[in-house]
């Protein structure tokens, strides 16, 4: 029995004793609770700390920390910022969780168990140091600098990605954020406009918004909604292509429930219409474009009548859409997406939205594709730096492919030897064994290092394979990136920003910053003179410096500084200038042609879905990242695992219903290791279901995380790789359900 | 004419993306899983008006007629309310939660609180929790002390979308009054119609799956002796005579 103390035993004797008023026994209750039971709020007593800029996701939206006697107890959006302004997601505002997350990294480990099914031991940095020096510079001698690799993922993992690539001279790096999301669309559009793109269309100024299979409002960029929104809330009409009723479809004065991966179709059957019936802007295209006549010819292989069997859409649909965007030229906002590695056709589909975006003389004008300006700032080198020895390069099979080497190559080249051996992986801040399609492969290439090194701020699913583990600073209590960008205007100057992240709170437990470990295991290596900067502020201020500032002059400035630009983003006139090799957007790139590829964007059907199965789609929810926040426990509270999506229609054929709990079992015969709960929805294509990315965490050092929800991508096990750009198609594989031990086939 | 402090929510700007509710436990140190704040989602699916995909942010409606208030059994005392703007009293018998006379919100006296779960139970919308490590019951309160400082409410100041919108609706001329004269409305159904001054706007289509998956359908009701029932839950463990 608890204690009874004096209180209780006044309540209970007035509950017993019924002569004696309820009233007041439960005064004398109330009284005796003297601490002080009103919940302080943010604005009491704390400090207002500004410089922060978050990393829940790679947005960056400025900051500042509420802290109260060295508590981190609220995150807001700096004031100040011209960006993200008071506003932050809920993962920004979740921030405070991951700083005091109980099962954060807190001291070095080396595993004496085995990879995979880890032992940990804690060591001191000397000993975790001299290890990671030791080994790293064994593999170095035995198999030269493409004996090792290095998947970054992060601002912290820019420094040591530069070490590595330019100091010990590897080319085996992989960023998930290049092969496994974006990569493929930034060559894309570098390919025909000789200068990469980012998500910052001018949505805000748009009278058309055309989104293919976006995750805005999934997805929370901050700034990037806003433009959204306020380009709806100005009366743009909203045009979805997704085979899912997503957030932006809900939103849509459009929507085409597409079949999964025919989009290429579908772009190119919108450019044919527009350019036989003569809609395109051709004073823009003549100008500017190169390449016109082949770019027509292949626009021609899809009528829309044609299209529109491929892709399930009604003719008319298709032909609505071209004459919407036409009408509206040339104030249309193409979205070039943020994650493209869908099918392994993506660059000839991310080519045609280019092409479409130029057709329509949407470039450089209010509401099309314009990328801010953002002001100039530095960059460090290492000391007597040099590119890796092209000899060692595999990446230049796939001519197009983003900075780094394809995964798949390297996964290979460790697994097979072949081109050469790969025996020692530093990992920071990459979860590889959820990012890269096939996860088996990806095993079997950890375990068949000499040594694995894992940095992260908490454990995931690969740190399991790590022979060392280091723990570094979360981003609230470090110094690293420059967050910088502009923000147009349509009838002033342009302006810009640049913040840096600085420290909001000092660092929890026995962690080290990525100069600091860096810079020691390159001493450990003898590459001792060619480290550039000595700790954290030396890098920032480095950067910082050309742009005239500095840390103290950015604390000075509430974290934030803003000037306008000298030039305007917006084009005056039609005679433009293209970092191309024709100097021209190229409709039709001889380089493609002469390559071995399709010189104008062309079609190539996604993997046939066997009979019975379902494509896999998968995709975001607002409250996490990748595989970063699933143990947060504010996110994790408010939705704890990942709601498999299926039609309403095949479900009631099937016998499921809206809260089963069901596997999946893919077409290798992989099955899921958890289940989930299904959401039955007449909101998605009959052929496909849709899992929320990032859940089913196997690693035990998750307490909050581990087996909640299901993992989509234990189930990407085709291996489909794009072949301009070495980057991965994953929505490539299709799954059944398994219900009690039953797998149910869809009845397709 | 006093304040009624409301809470619209527009549906068209808002994207679902979950930072009120966590803006408000950072704001008010709420404990998982309790909520003063939520978001919940709806759909894809099928409304008379098509199909919907939609969310339900709720908090505490500080209804005209809360029945939360009516139910604490906290000993009733007299309280002299302010009108912050005029300096205008009013002296009222209150328990230890009551409606605010010049804002409308309806608040809660932690220190007076018994923490018994009776308002808990009695409130539609399950806008009550009871804050288990405290035993105290908590709630939203449209943010009035960060409203004193002169600051937003916390939700409403993070909401990237601006689908949230506080301020007066007995002002003619506020943003709040302007959305509910062309069309805003309080969740409510035929059974409970207390008074709910959070307004929704949206799509019909999203308007119908809100109130279809979301309006309460019963009030709570509970006797005297759910009361003593309640009170003997709280002191369970403690005594053997529970």
């Amino acid at each position: 029995m608890a204690e009874i103390t004096r209180r209780h035993f006044l309540q209970a004797a007035a509950l017993a004793a019924a002569s004696i008023p309820l009233s007041r026994a439960i005064k004398v209750y109330a009284e005796e609770k003297k601490p002080d039971f009103v919940p302080k709020g943010s604005f009491e007593d704390t400090q207002s700390i500004a410089g922060g800029v978050c990393e829940m996701c790679f947005w960056r939206c400025q900051l500042v920390g509420k802290v109260r006697n060295g508590r981190l107890v609220k995150l807001e959006g700096n004031p100040k910022s011209i960006d993200n302004g008071k506003a932050i997601c809920a993962r920004g505002n979740a921030g405070i969780m991951l700083a005091y997350d109980a099962n954060r990294l807190k001291y070095p480990m080396k595993n004496i168990g085995e990879r995979g099914n880890p032992k940990w031991q804690r060591i001191s940095w000397e000993e975790a140091l001299d290890e990671c020096g030791k080994r790293l510079k064994a593999v170095l001698d035995k198999y030269g600098p493409q004996g090792i690799s290095m998947f970054p993922h992060g601002a912290s993992a820019k420094y040591p990605m530069d070490f590595f690539e330019t100091v010990v001279g590897t080319p085996n790096i992989s960023e998930a954020s290049f092969f496994q999301c974006r990569g493929v669309r930034d060559q894309a559009y570098l390919t025909t406009y000789g200068h990469t793109c980012d998500e910052n269309v001018d949505m805000a100024n748009a009278k058309v918004i055309f989104l293919t299979g976006s995750h805005l409002g999934e997805n929370i960029h901050v700034s990037h909604t806003m433009s959204y929104l306020k380009g709806l809330e100005n009366g743009a009409k909203l045009i979805v292509i997704d085979p899912r009723f997503s957030a932006a479809a809900s939103k849509a004065d459009i929507w085409i429930p597409i079949r999964p991966g025919t989009d290429t179709a579908l772009l190119l059957a919108i450019m044919n219409h527009l350019i036989t019936k003569g809609l395109y802007d051709k004073a823009f295209v003549q100008a500017n474009c190169t390449g016109f006549e082949e770019f027509k010819k292949a626009c021609s292989l899809w009528p829309a009548k044609k299209a529109a069997k491929e892709c399930d859409v009604p003719e008319a649909q298709i032909i609505k859409i071209a004459e919407l965007l036409a009408q509206n030229a040339p104030n249309v906002a193409i979205h070039p997406g943020r994650f493209s590695s869908w099918y392994g056709n993506d660059f000839q589909r991310i080519r045609a939205l280019a092409c479409l975006t130029a057709l329509l003389g949407a470039y450089k004008v209010p509401g099309g594709f314009t990328n801010p300006i953002s002001p100039k700032t530095g960059s460090i080198k290492w000391k007597d730096a040099a590119e890796p020895d092209e000899k060692i390069n595999m990446a230049e099979k796939w001519p197009f492919h983003p900075p780094g080497t394809p995964t798949d190559a390297i996964r290979n080249a460790g697994i097979t030897g072949k081109p050469y051996p790969i025996k020692a992986t530093v990992i920071w801040g990459q979860n590889i064994v959820q990012t890269i399609p096939n996860q088996a492969m990806t095993i079997e290439f950890l375990k068949k290092q000499d040594f694995v090194l894992c940095v992260d701020v908490m454990p995931t699913d690969v740190t399991m394979y790590a022979d060392i583990l280091l723990p570094e600073p979360t981003y609230l209590e470090r110094y690293d990136v420059i967050k910088k960008g502009g923000k147009l205007s349509t009838n002033g100057p342009d302006k810009q920003y640049i913040a840096a992240r600085m420290p909001i709170v000092t660092p929890l437990h026995d962690v080290k910053d990525s100069i600091f470990i860096t810079n020691e295991i390159a001493k450990r290596m003898g590459f001792e003179r060619h480290i550039p900067v000595q700790n954290q502020e030396e890098y920032v201020n480095k950067i910082l410096e050309p742009a005239g500032l500095s840390l103290e002059k950015l604390r000075a400035e509430n974290g934030v500084h803003i000037e306008e630009s000298t030039k305007k983003a917006y084009r005056n006139g039609n005679e433009l200038e293209f970092e191309t090799p024709s100097g021209k957007i190229e409709l039709f790139s001889k380089e493609l042609a002469e390559k071995g590829f399709a010189g104008a964007p062309a079609y190539t059907p996604p993997p046939k879905r066997p009979a019975g199965y379902a494509h896999l789609l998968f995709g975001r929810v607002p409250v996490h990242s990748f595989t970063r926040t699933q143990n947060n426990l504010w996110l994790h509270n408010e939705m704890p695992e990942n709601a498999l999506w299926i039609n309403d229609k095949m479900a009631a054929k099937m016998g499921i219903k809206d809260g089963d709990r069901v596997k999946l079992v893919n077409q290798d015969g992989l099955t899921s290791a958890t289940d989930t709960v299904v959401l039955v929805t007449p909101g998605i294509k009959t052929d496909a279901v849709f899992l929320p990315h990032g859940y089913g965490m196997r690693n035990p050092m998750l307490e909050i995380a581990k087996d909640k929800g299901m993992d989509d991508q234990s189930l990407c096990s085709a291996n489909c790789v794009d072949p301009h750009t070495g980057t991965h198609g994953i929505r490539t594989n299709f799954v059944r359900l398994v219900k009690d031990g039953k797998t149910i086939s869809f009845p397709i | 004419m006093p304040k009624q402090y409301a809470m619209i929510i527009d549906l068209n700007r808002c994207v679902g993306c979950h930072a009120c509710a966590i803006a408000c436990r950072a704001e008010w140190d709420v404990p998982v899983p309790n909520q003063r704040n939520w978001v919940k989602r709806l759909g894809p699916a099928q409304t008379s008006k098509g199909l919907s995909y939609t969310y339900y942010p709720g908090l505490c409606n500080h209804c005209k007629d809360p029945a939360c208030v009516k139910v604490c059994p906290a000993d009733v005392r007299s309280m002299t309310f302010t009108d912050k703007e005029t300096g205008k009293t009013v002296t009222q018998e209150v328990a230890a939660t009551w409606k605010d006379p010049f804002t409308g919100a309806v608040l809660i006296d932690k220190n007076h609180c018994i923490g018994c779960g009776m308002c808990v139970e009695a409130c539609p919308y399950g806008a009550r929790y009871l804050n288990e490590k405290l035993e105290k019951a908590d709630k939203c309160t449209f943010c009035v002390e960060r409203l004193e400082k002169g600051l937003e409410p916390a939700c409403v100041q993070t909401c990237l979308a601006k689908a949230r919108i506080f301020g007066d609706m007995n002002d003619s001329n506020s943003e709040v009054a302007q959305y509910i004269k062309k069309g805003a409305k309080g969740i409510t159904s035929a059974a409970v119609n207390i008074g709910p001054n959070v307004y929704y706007y949206g799509k019909e289509r999203d308007i119908e799956l809100l109130f279809n998956k979301c309006a309460p359908q019963k009030m709570p009701q509970a006797s005297v002796g759910e009361r003593r029932k309640l009170l003997a839950r709280m002191i369970k463990g403690v005594l053997p005579i529970a």
